[in-house]
């Protein structure tokens, strides 16, 4: 037998193991630094950019006005470089992406795709504010951002709590399965083949064994889906609602719509990163866990991430009120 | 313990979200003196950024050839924009002396100007009392809500106080952020709960010294 064909599957399945730990243990330091105020320079640096790059889009917006070549270009670049930035700061959409993507075994693509559509719907619901509200109703700049603020937000926070007590109550609903089952099927199917310790590290990478397992693997509804999207969407960037309404009082108005769109194709690339952070960090958790004990630990998991996205939708609706 | 520092730091990432300014406004300050070395009032100069600059030329439908200039006739009209205060707010200027604070009046001779895409708007505030200067007397730029953020960038100067001398006094930005967290946290979980106002603590500020009367 070659070599290789002997090696690989030890290997690549340590390999796994250990990059998989690598995004736990990365997701732990990065939440650390966090709490100690080591972020703190980060978030003064996005302050001091945010003025450079609120000029930038004032320029940008003069130069299609003065009619110079690649202005929109121009534009387009810099309301792309807006949204990523903004995103990086702090924000309800990565709680709740990097909440659901902890709570739910949800598949990396998945929840990426889900990502993808809700930064660009919420660029859709900016426009949808502007040119129903300031355009067709006569609004106002600061009405415009009241509503925005005083009414889609709260109904917004709403659909991320639903998400929360939605991943809370499945996760207690199959924890109080577990229990009713006096021997437990993953522990029995345990004693048949994942005994041995180097197995279980072996099985505990996501492979969908067990029918409990299988069935927390299960594709994301679409009702999941949609109260994720509405949840991120329905709170407009004040940035897109400035440029939309300035735009359309200019008179470039497809121009504004471009960038606000471009605004959330940015705030995708790190919503999409925090997709993928999470995913990893989970499943970096889960790989260090016995298989037996993973069936037993996700639905514990999906009730922890799904009460702290209720707790934090909460706080940010008595904030609101 | 993961879960509860995954909660710890999940909650500050939600309500660091508040403090995040959106207008920002490059301040200069004049702090001036009357004839017996006593100071009568400050002279405020704000120069708005040039997304919020073009947002208020735009509502007010002047530079309609985008060439970045006024006319006179426009910045007559301009002038003043930012001068008609609500009852009540006190205008983003705030003096003391050892922490007394010190009321200035409403705004009076102001002035404005268009230039390089930036509105640049100046205005006066007196004390209603001449102030002796016998402690370090301060003056903060800060919008209480942080939506403004005001950057002491167009310096900080005395008139008629040869002998004083002013500083930035830059605020302890760490410091400021744990006290607006526990703040925050501490906030009560009602609607009537306002956001804290801690602008203050994030507040850049000018320090006058003057040496003791001989």
């Amino acid at each position: 037998m070659p070599p290789t064909v002997l090696i690989r599957p030890i290997f690549s399945a340590k390999l796994k193991r250990t990059l998989l730990s690598l995004g736990a243990l990365l997701a732990l330091i990065l939440l650390a630094l966090w709490l100690s105020g080591g972020l703190l320079m980060l978030e003064r640096w996005v302050v001091e950019a945010q003025l450079a790059i609120q000029n930038e889009l004032a320029a940008g917006v003069r130069a299609i006005k003065q009619g110079r070549p690649g202005a929109l270009a121009t534009l387009l670049a810099v309301c792309f470089s807006y949204g990523v930035l903004h995103a990086a700061g702090p924000g309800h959409g990565k709680v709740l992406i990097g909440g659901y993507g902890m709570g739910r075994r949800v598949a990396f693509w998945s929840l990426a795709s889900i990502s993808l559509a809700a930064s660009l719907a919420q660029s859709l619901v900016a426009v949808a504010l502007v040119y129903a509200g300031v355009a067709l109703l006569g609004w106002t700049r600061d009405a415009a951002q009241n509503v925005a603020q005083d009414v889609m937000a709260p109904i917004g926070t709403l659909a991320i709590a639903a998400v929360g007590i939605w991943l809370a109550t499945r996760g207690l609903r199959k924890i109080w399965q577990q229990a009713a089952v006096p021997a437990p099927q993953p522990h029995d199917h345990g004693h048949d083949h994942h005994d041995h310790p180097h197995h279980d590290a072996d099985c505990g990478c996501g492979h969908p064994h067990g029918p409990s397992l299988a069935e927390v693997e299960r594709a994301t509804s679409w009702k999941d889906r949609a109260a994720l999207i509405i949840g991120v969407a329905l709170r407009p960037c004040s940035g897109a609602l400035f440029l939309l309404i300035l735009t359309w009082q200019l008179g470039i108005a497809l121009a504004g719509i471009a960038g606000a769109f471009a605004m959330g194709l940015g705030t995708s690339v790190i919503t999409v990163a925090v997709a993928g952070m999470a995913v990893w960090a989970r499943e970096g958790a889960l790989a260090n866990l016995p298989f037996h004990r993973v069936a037993q630990v996700l639905p514990w998991v999906e009730v922890l991430a799904g009460s702290l996205i209720t707790l934090i939708a909460l706080t940010l609706l008595t904030q609101t009120l | 313990m993961k879960p509860l520092i995954l909660a710890l730091a999940l909650l500050c990432w939600v309500q660091t979200a508040q403090a995040h300014p959106h207008v920002f406004i490059d301040t200069g300050l004049e702090v001036i003196f009357d004839t017996q070395h006593r100071a009568a009032g400050v002279r405020i100069t704000w120069s708005y950024d040039d997304l919020t600059s073009l947002q208020i030329i735009t509502d007010k439908g002047l530079d309609p050839d985008f060439d970045g200039n006024l006319t006179p006739e426009e910045t007559t009209q301009l002038n003043g924009f930012d001068m008609r205060w609500e009852a009540g707010y006190p205008g983003d200027t705030y003096a003391s002396m050892a922490g007394q604070p010190l009321p200035l009046s409403g705004p009076s001779n102001w002035t404005v100007a268009y230039k390089d895409a930036k509105i640049l708007s100046t205005h006066y505030r007196s004390f209603a009392q001449p102030i002796e200067l016998t402690q370090p007397f301060l003056v903060q730029v800060y919008d209480p809500t942080l939506y403004v953020s005001y950057a002491l960038k167009l310096g900080t100067t005395l008139t008629n106080a040869p002998d004083c001398t002013a500083r930035t006094v830059l605020p302890d930005l760490d410091a400021a952020r744990v006290k607006l967290d526990a703040a925050i946290a501490a906030l009560p979980q009602d609607a009537e709960a306002g956001y804290p106002e801690l602008g203050a603590d994030f507040a850049e500020a000018m320090e006058v010294t003057c040496p003791p009367p001989s």
